[in-house]
C-alpha cells in the first residue's frame, strides 16, 4: 500500500504493508537510525517520534496513520548547527551516557516543552516516563529545566 | 603499575601500505592469576591491576595517521556509555600536544589483530589502558618529532606541537607530510612520559566526544548497522528454562510473504525475509519443540539458593571467628536479593555476511575476541578470517558478555548466502539473559562488652557469575573454587575486626547466570552494610563511628576513612529522621575503589522515595571528572533500581517478566532529584570507577528506611520487601 | 466486578460528539427525566434479562478498565494499574493515550486501539459500582454527559469503542485478551430491549 506523508519537512511515498510500524519503515525504508527500537511494545519509549507535534512510540503506531502527517525524528528535530532547545541543554548537560535511549528522550522532552513552557518536576515525572538502563534521568531533569529556559529566552527574544 | 616498563620488543611501527600513514602499536601482557596462592590470588583479583592479557605479537592499542592530517587511536575497549573514549582522548591528547580535535578515538576490528585479551567490563579501561596509552602516545611524539627533524633539518629539541603540525616557530609540517615516504621508523628507546601535573586535560571535565553524535541521531549502534542486500533473520529462542531445542515444524512460515529460507540447524531455528516484520510475522508460525525436563518454580531456585547448601569456600580468614561465633549472645541477620535482568535498551544484535571462509560481522558486544573465536568454531573457519567490527553499544552493564547472536547472524548468513541482521525481541531478551543471580547472604557476629565487633562472618550463596565464562582460563575454577564474581563485595572491608571470616557457597543454578554490572557488589554490600547498622544498634553506637572504629590503618583503610568523612561531613549525616526524612549511610570498596554513600529517604505511602544522595569516592585520579560523576549518577540511579524495583521470577517453568513495566525498574520520577559526588585521589593513578559507586546504594536506602519505618528490609527488592 | 467498559468509550464519545450532542438535545431529543425504577417484582422478565445481559458486559474488566474510580487506568484481565503511573493528568499532555494507542490494535507490539481510545470522565467513574449503581449513573444525564437514553443506546451498540471489547487483540506476548461473557449481537440485542422497554433499572439485581 502506498502512503504519504511527511518526515522532517520532507515529502515522502512509501510502497509498504500498512500494519508495518512506522519504525521501521523510518528506520529500514528511510534510513533514519535515530529513532530506536527497544522493546517493540511502547514500553520504553526508545522509538518516540513526533506525529504532528505529538510523541508518539512509532514501534505501536501502524504507517497507515501516517497518511497525510508531519512525521518528526530525531534528525528533524534540529541539527549540530541549528540544535532544538532540547539538544542545546542536552549538550550542555552532557547528559547521554550510551545514548541509545536518549534521541526517545528528547523527542519525548521536545512534545513536553511544546505544550508546557516551563515544566515543573512533577510535570517531568507525568510525562517523561521512558526507561534509560544508564540511570541518565538526573541529567536529563536538569536538561529539561534548561531546555526550557533556553526555548523560553528565544520566544522572548522573538 | 605506574611503575609499569614496556619492553621495546612490544611496539611495532610500520608504515601503512598505499596510505602513506603510519602505525604505532603497542601490546600488552597480563597478570591475571600468577599467583598460585587461591586466597591471595582472590585478594588479587580483588583488589590488583587491571587482568589484561595480551597476544605479544600483536598490538593492543594503535594509532594511525589519517589523510586528513589527524590520528585515530584504536581502541581495543568498546564505547558502552562508560565515556572512556573521551578519557583516552584526553590522555592521547595531553601526551602528544594535540589538541583534542585531532584526535578520533575508534572501536577497533578483530581482523586488524588489535584484540583485547579480556573484555570490556570489570571497571578496567582507563586503568588497565592509563599507562600504556601515555607510553604509546609518547613515543608516537618522539617518533613524529625526530621525523619532523630529519625533514626540516633541524634538531628535534627546537620542534614542538602546535595546532595539529610539528613547527620550529617559523616552518611546519603537517602530521601527513611528516610520516609521508618514511620507510623504517626508529622506535625510541625511552620516551619521556610526561608529568601528570603537565596535563591540561586529564583531569578536567572535558565534554565527551561522543556527545553529537548521541544527541543528534548518527546512526553509530549495533542496531544501526547494515550491509549491501542485508535480510533479516529472527531466531526462536525458548520460553522455558532449561528448554532443549528439538526440531520445528516450519511447513507454516515457509510461504509467507517475504520469507527467503527458513533455517533448521541442531540448535535454533530461525526465518530469513526482506524486511524484519515479514521474518517476524513469519517467526509466529514456526512450531518449535522444545524438552524439559522439570517446570521450575522461584521457590526451587531460593531453596538451592541457601547458605548452607552447594560448596563452601572460604575466600577470606582472619583469626578463629568460628570458634567465638559458636558461643551464645550471637547477633544474626540473614538477607535476599533476587534475580536481576540486564535490561539494557539496545537488544543484542549482529549483521553478519560469511562469504566462503570470510566472516564479516557488525555488532555489539563487549568481549571482540571470544565472539570472534566462537563465530569462528561455529563456522569451522580461521579465527583471523573472522572480521568482528564492534560499533558503540546500547548499553552493555555485563549483558554483552555472552554473544550468541553473532554466531546466528553467522549460521543464518552462510545458510542464505547474503548479509543478514538478527536481534532479539525483548520476551526474548528477558526470558534468555545471563541473569544476576540470586543471593541468600548470612552475617553472624559477637559484641565485645564496650560494643565492638569481636568476630564476624558473611556467607554468601549465589548462582554462577564468573565460572562458566568464555572470559576467563577454565582452570581457575578448579584452582580458586569460589566464583571470584559472585563474592564481589563479599569479602569483610572491616580489618580491624579480631576474627573474621568470609565463606562464598557455590551454587548451579538451572539457567545463565553471569555478569551483571558490579557482579556481586550490590546484593552483598546490601547484606554487609545492612548488617553494620544493626549491629551499630546493637552496640549503641552510631553506625558511621561505629564503622570507622573497625577500619584497619593502612592505605585501603585511610582511603576508606577518606571518602566516609568526606561523605558524612558534606551530607551533614545524622542517625535519626527529621520531618519524615532519614538518612541511611553505607560504604564498599570494590576494585581498590572505597565508596561512602548517604541516602535522604522519605516514604510516600508504603513508596520509598531516595529525595538526594550524597556520595563520595575515591578512584585514584579522576581522568574526566564529569565522566566519573556521570558513572557515580549512574551507578546510583542504576542501584536505586535493583535494590528497590527490580525482580525477575519464575512461573511455570517461565522467567518473567517479559516485558519493561511489569520488569520495573526506576524512571525519572524514581531518581534522587539531588545527587552530590564528592571525588577524592588517594592515588597517583585512575582506578576503577565503573562499577563500585553500585555497592552502597541498596543498604544507604535500607537503613534509611528502617530509620523511618521501624522496619528492617532485608530483601531486595526493597518495594516488595515489607515484613 | 461491576465496571462498564463503554463508560469509557462513552465519555470520549461524549467530550469528542458534545458539539453534536448539542443539537441533539435543542431538538428535544434528550430525555431530563430519570429513568422510572421499578422493583423487581414489577420488572418484566425479558427486560430484567436483558439487564442483567448487558451488565454481564458492563461490569467486564474490557469495560471497567477504563472507567477506574481513581483516575488510574487499569490493564489485563487483573485489573492492576496502568504500568507506569499512567493517570488521568497524562490526559492531554505530552504523554497521553494516542503515545501508545492508536485506532486499532496493533498487530506488533500488543497494544491495543480503536477510534477515540481515552479514559472515562471521572463522573462516568464504574470501578467499585454495583449492577445498579452503574446503570443508574449511566442513564443519569447529570453523570452520562447529558444524554438520553436513546443516544446511550447507539453508544452502547454502535460506538466502536465500545465494540473493540470483543476484539480486544492480543497482549505484549501475544495472547488473546479475554472478551465480555456474552457474544456481541447477544449484547446488542440486549441493550436495545432493555432500553426500548423504558430502561427500568431493577431495584434488587444479583451482581
Amino acid at each position: 500500500m502506498k502512503i504519504s506523508f511527511s518526515i522532517n519537512g520532507q515529502p515522502q511515498t512509501v510502497d509498504v504493508e500498512e500494519e508495518t510500524p512506522l519504525l521501521w519503515v523510518v528506520r529500514d525504508v528511510l534510513g533514519l537510525k535515530g529513532t530506536k527500537f527497544g522493546c517493540g511494545k511502547a514500553a520504553c519509549g526508545a522509538c518516540t517520534l513526533h506525529i504532528n507535534g505529538e510523541a508518539v512510540r512509532s514501534c505501536s503506531f501502524a504507517v497507515k496513520y501516517a497518511e497525510g502527517a508531519n512525521v518528526t525524528t530525531i534528525e528533524g528535530l534540529g541539527t549540530n548547527e541549528n540544535p532544538h532547545p532540547v539538544q542545546q541543554a542536552w549538550v550542555e548537560e552532557i547528559v547521554p551516557q550510551c545514548g541509545y535511549c536518549q534521541p526517545g528522550f528528547m523527542m519525548a522532552s521536545a512534545a513536553l516543552l511544546s505544550k508546557v513552557a516551563d515544566p515543573t518536576d512533577d510535570d517531568i515525572d507525568n510525562h517523561i516516563i521512558n526507561i534509560c538502563r544508564c540511570g541518565t534521568y538526573y541529567r536529563m531533569r536538569k536538561a529539561i529545566k534548561r531546555a526550557a529556559t533556553i526555548q523560553n529566552s528565544k520566544t522572548s527574544n522573538s | 603499575m605506574g611503575k609499569k616498563k614496556f619492553s621495546r620488543r612490544k611496539f611495532i611501527a610500520r608504515t601503512l601500505a598505499g596510505s602513506g600513514g603510519l602505525f604505532v602499536g603497542l601490546s600488552l601482557t597480563g597478570y591475571i592469576a600468577r599467583n598460585p596462592i587461591r586466597r591471595q590470588i582472590n585478594k588479587f583479583v580483588d583488589e590488583g591491576e587491571s587482568p589484561y592479557q595480551g597476544d605479544i605479537s600483536d598490538p593492543m592499542l594503535w594509532f594511525e595517521v589519517t589523510a586528513d592530517n589527524k590520528l585515530t587511536l584504536f581502541s581495543p575497549k568498546v564505547e558502552m556509555g562508560q565515556g572512556s573514549f573521551t578519557s583516552l582522548a584526553q590522555i592521547a591528547a595531553d601526551e602528544l600536544e594535540l589538541d583534542m580535535s585531532f584526535i578520533k578515538v575508534a572501536h577497533a576490528q578483530s581482523g586488524t589483530g588489535n584484540l583485547d585479551q579480556f573484555a570490556t567490563g570489570g571497571s578496567t579501561t582507563i586503568r588497565g589502558l592509563w599507562q600504556p596509552l601515555r607510553v604509546l602516545s609518547a613515543t608516537l611524539r618522539e617518533m613524529l618529532k625526530a621525523e619532523a627533524a630529519r625533514k626540516l633539518d633541524v634538531p628535534v629539541s627546537s620542534l614542538k606541537m602546535e595546532d595539529g603540525k610539528i613547527t620550529d616557530g617559523s616552518r611546519s609540517l603537517t602530521l601527513g607530510e611528516v610520516v609521508e615516504g618514511v620507510e623504517e621508523w626508529v622506535v625510541p628507546e625511552a620516551p619521556a612520559v610526561k608529568d601528570v601535573t603537565e596535563y591540561t586535560r586529564v583531569g578536567k571535565p572535558v565534554p565527551r566526544v561522543d556527545l553529537n553524535d548521541k544527541v543528534f541521531g548518527a546512526p553509530i549502534f549495533g542496531m544501526d548497522a547494515e550491509m549491501p542486500g542485508m535480510l533479516y533473520g529472527a531466531i526462536v529462542r525458548s520460553t522455558r528454562v532449561g528448554a532443549r531445542f528439538m526440531g520445528a515444524d516450519t511447513s507454516k512460515a515457509e510461504g509467507m510473504p517475504g520469507v527467503v529460507k527458513v533455517v533448521l540447524e541442531q540448535d535454533f531455528v530461525a526465518v530469513v525475509a526482506a524486511s524484519y516484520t515479514q521474518a517476524i510475522d513469519a517467526k509466529r508460525k514456526i512450531e518449535p519443540k522444545w524438552e524439559v525436563d522439570r517446570s521450575w518454580t522461584t521457590g526451587d531456585i531460593e531453596e538451592m539458593i541457601t547458605v548452607g547448601k552447594g560448596q563452601p569456600y572460604v575466600i577470606q580468614k582472619n583469626g578463629s571467628p568460628a570458634e567465638i561465633l559458636n558461643a551464645d549472645g550471637v547477633y544474626t541477620a540473614e538477607y535476599r536479593s533476587p534475580i536481576g535482568a540486564h535490561a539494557q535498551i539496545e537488544p543484542h544484535v549482529a549483521v553478519a555476511h560469511v562469504k566462503g571462509d570470510q566472516a564479516d560481522v557488525k555488532m555489539s558486544t563487549q568481549v571482540v575476541r571470544i565472539t570472534r573465536d566462537q563465530v569462528a568454531n561455529r563456522l569451522g573457519i580461521d579465527k583471523e578470517n573472522v572480521n568482528i567490527v564492534p560499533a558503540f553499544l546500547g548499553g552493555g552493564f555485563g549483558g554483552r558478555l555472552e554473544t550468541p547472536i553473532a554466531t546466528y547472524a553467522a549460521v543464518i548468513s552462510k545458510a542464505v548466502g547474503r548479509p543478514v541482521k538478527c536481534f532479539y525481541e525483548r520476551q526474548e531478551e528477558f526470558q534468555n539473559d545471563t541473569f544476576r543471580p540470586p543471593t541468600h547472604n548470612v552475617l553472624k557476629a559477637k559484641l565485645t562488652d564496650n560494643g565492638s565487633i569481636a568476630a564476624m562472618e558473611h556467607n554468601v550463596s549465589s548462582g554462577a557469575v564468573a565460572w562458566g565464562s568464555p572470559m576467563l582460563p577454565g582452570f581457575l575454577e578448579t584452582v580458586l573454587g569460589a566464583d571470584l564474581g559472585a563474592w564481589r563485595g563479599g569479602m569483610i572491608q572491616y580489618g580491624a575486626i579480631p576474627d573474621f571470616q568470609a565463606i562464598s557457597w557455590k551454587v548451579n543454578l538451572p539457567f545463565a547466570t553471569s555478569w551483571w554490572r558490579s557482579l556481586g557488589l550490590l546484593a552483598n554490600t546490601f547484606a554487609v552494610e545492612s548488617f553494620m547498622d544493626e549491629l551499630a544498634e546493637q552496640a549503641g553506637k552510631d553506625p558511621v563511628q561505629f564503622r570507622l572504629e573497625h577500619i584497619q590503618d593502612n592505605k585501603a583503610g585511610q582511603r576508606l576513612k577518606g571518602v566516609i568523612q568526606a561523605v558524612t561531613e558534606r551530607s551533614g549525616y545524622r542517625d535519626k529522621s527529621t520531618n519524615g526524612v532519614a538518612m541511611g549511610f553505607a560504604a564498599s570498596t570494590d576494585a581498590a575503589t572505597p565508596v561512602a554513600m548517604v541516602a535522604q529517604v522519605s516514604m510516600d505511602g508504603s513508596e520509598i522515595r531516595v529525595e538526594k544522595v550524597t556520595c563520595a569516592m575515591d578512584p585514584g585520579l579522576s581522568v574526566n571528572p564529569d565522566q566519573v560523576k556521570a558513572q557515580v549518577e549512574g551507578c546510583i540511579i542504576m542501584g536505586i533500581s535493583g535494590a528497590v524495583y527490580e525482580r525477575m521470577y519464575i512461573e511455570d517453568g517461565q522467567l518473567r517478566p517479559v516485558i519493561y513495566g511489569p520488569y520495573e525498574m526506576a524512571r525519572m520520577k524514581h531518581a534522587p532529584k539531588e545527587i552530590d559526588v564528592i571525588l577524592l585521589q588517594g592515588d597517583e593513578n585512575p582506578g576503577a570507577v565503573g562499577e563500585p559507586p553500585l555497592g552502597p546504594v541498596g543498604a544507604a536506602i535500607a537503613n534509611a528506611v528502617y530509620r523511618l519505618t521501624g522496619e528492617r528490609r532485608r530483601e531486595m527488592p526493597l518495594s516488595q520487601a515489607l515484613a | 466486578m461491576k465496571k462498564v467498559f463503554w463508560f469509557f468509550s462513552f465519555f470520549l464519545f461524549l467530550l469528542l460528539v458534545s458539539p453534536l450532542y448539542s443539537n441533539l438535545s435543542s431538538t428535544g431529543m434528550v430525555s431530563a427525566k430519570p429513568p422510572p425504577v421499578n422493583t423487581a417484582a414489577e420488572l418484566s422478565t425479558s427486560s430484567a434479562i436483558a439487564f442483567d445481559k448487558m451488565m454481564d458486559v458492563l461490569t467486564h474488566q474490557r469495560c471497567v478498565n477504563c472507567h477506574p474510580s481513581d483516575n488510574v487506568p487499569k490493564q489485563s484481565e487483573a485489573s492492576h494499574a496502568h504500568r507506569f503511573d499512567i493517570s488521568r493528568v497524562n490526559g492531554q499532555g505530552a504523554t497521553n493515550c494516542n503515545t501508545c494507542h492508536q485506532a486499532s490494535n496493533n498487530l506488533y507490539s500488543g497494544v491495543p486501539g480503536a477510534p477515540d481510545w481515552a479514559l472515562a470522565p471521572h463522573t462516568m467513574r464504574w470501578e467499585g459500582l454495583s449492577r445498579i449503581e452503574i446503570a443508574r449513573s449511566m442513564m443519569d444525564p447529570a453523570t452520562n454527559g447529558n444524554r438520553s437514553p436513546e443516544d446511550i443506546m447507539h453508544h452502547l451498540t454502535e460506538h466502536e469503542l465500545v465494540l473493540w471489547a470483543w476484539e480486544p487483540g492480543v497482549d505484549a506476548e501475544g495472547k488473546p485478551r479475554e472478551q465480555p461473557p456474552v457474544p456481541k449481537d447477544e449484547y446488542i440485542k440486549a441493550v436495545k430491549e432493555w432500553i426500548e422497554a423504558g430502561a427500568i433499572i431493577p431495584e434488587e439485581t444479583v451482581n
